[in-house]
């Protein structure tokens, strides 16, 4: 969970008057600049809360810099109530000299398009030229915008004054007027925290949203609720096998089955956007913070933090060859919270988590997740600073999966050497030495524990065949597992779901087609796909294609509508299924015909939930 | 109740790999027929039947022995029961004991089923299962998609599509704390336990809780039920309550919750209550309140999320109202629209076989066009006067030939039907064009005068080192421009300006 007040160095989303937000690295000690609504020291909003509007104050005589006040929502709102209480409600009023702006809040206001204002004009003919009858000039307006005082509010006031056709626009008009003006003078701005739904609104809004595959809020949630991704379950990890520089492959420590429990396979091509969405419902995309860190006062902080630090050097200090006598047994499992001690681990030790995990599968040699920056983590950093996503997200090249001994990393043996000989050797060779050797454990984790599948779920969000990327990841799926596959477009999920339709089903369990003879239940499931059956239609339940599109309103006092046009694109689809295991051999369906009169409607269903009834 | 199941983890949220006894399970019967069926291990006969605990379906019937025990997703073949002779039996086991377990017939299940946890589950059926042709069916592990598809509507469902966009935009994330206000039938509930639950082994971490709150006194019961049959009830907090009048605190004490839903016909009378500061008093409520201090069932030191499930405007423009007043702010209003859709070969063709779903139309221009030339043919052939038996055979048997070849062709498709027609994409028959409005805000932390002193003794400002421009370098040059132009006028004065500039240094 992100910090609920803006900490120093973390990513913050900056949400100006005109609607437009921006991303920002929030440093102490620099001015942020918002360009024409102003600047301001970055250190006033550090440890201030999110969500409140800040306004930038003119600069005191004595000062360089502007300071910023929290403007109070009987502020933001003070137009809006004003309509309600106003007898008439339909029609907004708007005091040109009252120099109380109404909220910048984007939602409500956007709608402020041509079309809408010639709805609302008194006559059909008359359109309000708003140049020609602003009797202020450009030069006055910069001259007034320089002057700055008030937060941009006396610009506004003064546009308003000098409007000519001031008293000949409708109430309505005069609103809209306003808010044009509003949005594009006053000195306000907003800081919301950059999680996934913020995130995902800038890029799809503001940034390329090729980039994400189109993909919307709305789609973020159903392809997270559907692959049925949360927490799963308590960290676990496998004891160190305390393997010496001496020992090869032989010493790694064995895949334990039983342990692995809540991995997700996911197949990314938005950047990591679809793994950071996971991840937060997973519980593993926010730093860990001390829950009590906000609540604790100053004094206890400073104490606290003295303290950490004070065992960070210590830790430093025992540097070097760390007796390895009081490690744990290596049969014995480190449960989260009792993380391996001040030991250091060995080359061979697994820094992943065997349950709760993210597993990608891509198709480049690197993992390409470059969103993840945005919550400090870098997936192809060599070495990275203490995140969750460390021990939670693993990454391999579909190649590494299928095809395991056709890659280096996974099959060149891993380097021996003895104590004396790396002894001798520079400190940066040893390094060297080590890093690829944790390396090669680590791959060959990775690469072992997908291949043994028993996965919780499948989530894909991938330009990529869904045919094709099903065929490889269906036998890795444990049984009544969802399988949740978003697309853009509608064309390759529905190829998809031909694969499982009721004929295909049909002609592959009456058991006569020629492909399946003399295949077990096991292979079946590994089929390799023909030109008639790319998947088996039978490892799949329930398979379903859903949209959903969110249509937002603006509410006000008698101006309640939905906003006129929103962003179009790719509609995007997701499909939803499954994994079965099916039975062995032929399996008859032919109904049960006998009572009929229980067959039809409710009394069926009732009769089938199995509730004796009297 | 509670004490027949065993206090584990949800089957919702570690199902485990197999199915196990006393827990949930959900059969999938065909493709949106869903029956959630808590498995029992077999001890002797049962409710008549000498299986054990028999699920009797469409599709045949199923013992529960052949459910148990099974991975997750296993498709599992009706068996043989009697059912005829067991229900003339039973019918006559009531005559005797009238009255006994007919208001509570679950019950009367469960008690039977908790015998058998003693015993082992496949080996000791009364009698060696047949399988039967009729059918089969899946065994699914529920997700709080699968449970709201099943549930019976006792009230309004918040469906997957809203719930899974209101999760996400409300935060609910492992850890969070979450109120919902009007349980109602569940389904919402089950999907914020998912989305909160941050396990229970890791101590110092705060869990995630969903305090729930239910004024419908039946309701309220059937949802505890439900709630201990799933395990849910270490995360999820159900309260028989009266929110408009009693509020949102449990035993006194503040849930803290950083997310709220409201599912209420009335959110703004509830709305008050879940201020940062006391309420304002409403008429008719005396000043006894006052005495004692105001607890806040919010987070102190986070934002709070909200959103409120109302199908009516009017309902929609009185909650924004007054989530204004009190403070909440990106208050936005919107409403989702889901589509299913069904895919299917669409087959239209003059030479298709007769089938079900074929359409036996031409399917272009040029089958048109062969069909009408081919009855042309045949009308100028009969219409032809008769001419000796030698000359007209060969004629016809030609034309047959030819129809012949036609059908031939399409042989593969009648071998093939799946691979024939083209795919296409429907709607499903009837829509769900509306669910409810939803409306969400956002209320920030409290900041106080003394909160800012602090932060900003921790941070002075006035020592600022760099500048850091949110602006793109585009909009960055385009600024510049504007101001140097105001500052030196065009284009023109500025190249004079610079040429004079040159000729100084040169000079």
């Amino acid at each position: 969970m992100y910090s609920s007040i803006i900490r120093p160095n973390t990513w913050v989303a900056i949400r100006l008057p005109s609607g437009v937000t921006r991303n920002i690295l929030v440093t102490p000690n620099a001015t942020i600049s918002l360009g024409k609504y102003g600047s301001f020291p970055a250190n006033l909003i550090i440890e201030r809360p999110y969500h409140v509007t800040f306004e930038i104050e003119d600069q005191r005589p004595d000062e360089k810099y502007s300071r910023i006040r929290i403007v109070p929502a009987s502020e933001l709102y003070a137009e809006i109530f004003a309509d309600e209480e106003s007898p008439d409600c339909s029609a907004p009023t708007v005091d040109a000299a009252k120099p109380v702006i109404s909220a910048e809040d984007g939602v409500e206001f956007t709608l402020v398009d041509a079309e809408s204002g010639k709805l609302v004009t008194r006559s059909s003919g008359e359109v309000i030229d708003e140049n020609a009858r602003q009797t202020l000039t450009q030069e006055e307006i910069e001259e007034l915008k320089r002057e700055g005082s008030n937060a941009g509010k006396d610009v506004i006031a003064k546009l308003m004054l000098s409007h000519t056709a001031l008293d000949q626009k409708t109430s309505f008009s005069l609103a809209k007027y306003k808010l044009l003006k509003t949005k594009k003078y006053i000195r306000r701005f907003q800081i919301l925290p950059v999680d996934v739904p913020n995130l995902a609104h800038w890029q799809l809004e503001e940034r390329d949203a090729s980039k994400i595959l189109d993909l919307r809020a709305e789609m973020i949630a159903l392809v997270g609720s559907w692959g049925n991704v949360h927490y799963g379950g308590d960290s676990v990890y496998l004891g160190d096998p305390m393997a010496t520089c001496e020992q090869g492959e032989e010493a790694l420590a064995p895949l334990q089955g039983d342990l692995l429990n809540g991995r997700w396979l996911v197949v990314d091509d938005t950047g990591g956007l679809l793994v950071a969405a996971i991840a937060e419902r997973m519980g593993v995309l926010f730093p860990e913070l001390d829950e009590d860190e906000d609540s604790l006062d100053e004094q206890a902080r400073r104490e606290k933090r003295e303290r950490r630090e004070a065992e960070k050097e210590a830790e430093d200090n025992q540097d070097g060859d760390v007796d390895m006598a009081d490690a744990d047994d290596p049969a014995n499992r480190a449960i989260d919270g009792a993380r391996p001690k001040k030991v250091r681990s060995s080359d061979f030790a697994i820094p992943y988590s065997q349950t709760n995990t993210i597993t990608v599968v891509h198709s480049a040699s690197q993992p390409s997740l470059p969103f993840l920056g945005y919550w400090d983590f870098d997936a192809v950093a060599p070495s990275h600073a203490e995140h969750p996503l460390c021990r939670h997200l693993m990454c391999l090249t579909w190649l590494q999966l299928l095809k395991p001994e056709l890659d280096t990393a996974y099959s060149t043996p891993p380097l021996t050497a003895s104590p004396e000989l790396l002894g001798s050797w520079k400190p940066s060779r040893r390094g060297n030495f080590h890093r690829k050797r944790r390396r090669f454990a680590r791959t060959r984790h990775v690469v072992e524990a997908t291949r043994a599948g028993g996965f919780s779920g499948l989530v894909c969000a991938s330009t990529m065949d869904p045919i094709s990327i099903l065929k490889h990841t269906l036998p890795l799926l444990a049984g009544g597992a969802p399988v949740s596959m978003y697309s853009p477009t509608l064309e390759p999920l529905a190829a998809l779901a031909d694969c499982f339709s009721v004929s295909r089903r049909t002609a592959w369990t009456s058991g006569t087609l020629p492909e399946m003879v003399a295949k077990t239940v096991e292979e079946l499931e590994r089929w390799e796909g023909s030109e008639q059956f790319p998947l088996n239609p039978t490892l799949l339940l329930g398979t379903s294609i859903q949209t959903s599109r969110a249509r937002r309103w603006q509410v006000l006092p008698g101006r309640t509508h939905p906003l006129m046009t929103e962003r179009g694109g790719t509609d995007g689809y997701v499909f939803t299924a499954w994994r079965a295991k099916p039975a062995a051999g032929k399996v008859a369906a032919k109904g049960k015909f006998k009572r009929r009169k229980l067959e039809t409607g409710s009394a069926a269903e009732s009769e089938a939930a199995d509730t004796p009834k009297a | 109740m509670t004490s027949t199941l065993p206090q584990t983890v949800s089957p919702f949220l570690e199902p485990g790999p197999r199915t196990k006894p006393n827990s949930l399970a959900v059969l999938q019967l065909s493709r949106d027929n869903f029956v959630p069926v808590y498995l029992q291990q077999a001890s002797g006969e049962h409710d008549g039947y000498v299986e054990g605990a028999v699920i009797n379906t469409r599709y045949g019937s199923f013992p529960h022995s052949t459910l148990l025990n099974v991975p997750w997703g296993s498709q599992v073949r009706a068996s043989k029961v009697d059912t005829g002779s067991r229900g003339r039996k039973r019918k006559w086991q009531l005559d005797e004991e009238a009255g006994r377990a007919t208001s509570e017939p679950i019950e009367d299940e469960k008690e039977t089923g908790n015998g058998a946890g003693e015993e082992n589950g496949d080996g000791d059926e009364g009698k060696q299962l047949v399988t039967d042709t009729s059918g089969f069916i899946h065994v699914l592990p529920p997700t709080p998609e699968i449970w709201t598809t099943s549930l019976p509507h006792r009230t309004q469902v918040v469906y997957t599509p809203d719930a899974s966009y209101i999760l996400h935009r409300i935060r609910a994330r492992p850890g969070s704390t979450l109120i919902e206000a009007g349980a109602g039938s569940g389904s919402f509930t089950h999907a914020s336990a998912r989305a909160v639950y941050n396990g229970s082994l890791v101590k110092g971490k705060r869990p995630g809780k969903v305090f729930s709150f239910e004024f419908h006194e039946e309701r309220y019961h059937k949802m505890k039920k439900e709630l201990s049959d799933h395990a849910l009830d270490g995360i999820v907090q159900l309260t028989h309550r009266d929110v408009y009048k009693d509020g949102f605190l449990v035993d006194g004490k503040s849930p803290e919750a950083d997310a709220v839903f409201l599912d209420l016909p009335a959110p703004w009378e509830a709305l008050p209550l879940l201020s940062r500061q006391r309420p304002q008093l409403r008429e008719g409520e005396a000043g006894e309140a006052g005495a004692n201090p105001w607890v806040s069932p919010l987070h102190p030191k986070k934002s709070v999320f909200i959103c409120t499930f109302s199908p009516c405007v009017e309902q929609v423009t009185r909650t924004v109202s007054t989530l204004r007043h009190l403070g909440w702010v990106d208050i936005e209003m919107v409403e989702i629209a889901n589509r299913k859709l069904h895919t299917a070969r669409d087959r239209v063709g003059l030479y298709l076989p007769v089938d079900r779903g074929v359409n036996s139309s031409a399917k272009d221009i040029e089958e048109a066009i062969t069909k009408l030339t081919e009855i042309e043919e045949r009308f100028r052939e009969n219409a032809r006067p008769k001419q000796p038996a030698d000359g007209s055979e060969p004629a016809k048997v030609a034309s047959k030939a030819a129809t012949n070849g036609k059908t031939s062709v399409d042989e593969a498709a009648l071998k093939y039907p799946w691979l024939d027609g083209r795919l296409v994409t429907r709607g499903e028959p009837e829509i769900k064009t509306h669910t409810s409005y939803l409306v969400f805000a956002v209320l920030p932390m409290v900041w106080t005068a003394e909160d800012e002193a602090t932060a900003l003794a921790r941070y002075p400002i006035g020592n600022e080192k760099f500048v850091v421009s949110l602006m793109g370098k585009a909009s960055m040059k385009e600024e510049r421009r504007e101001a140097m132009q105001q500052k030196q006028g065009n284009r023109k004065s500025r190249r004079k300006d610079r040429d004079e500039k040159l000729a100084e240094a040169e000079g």
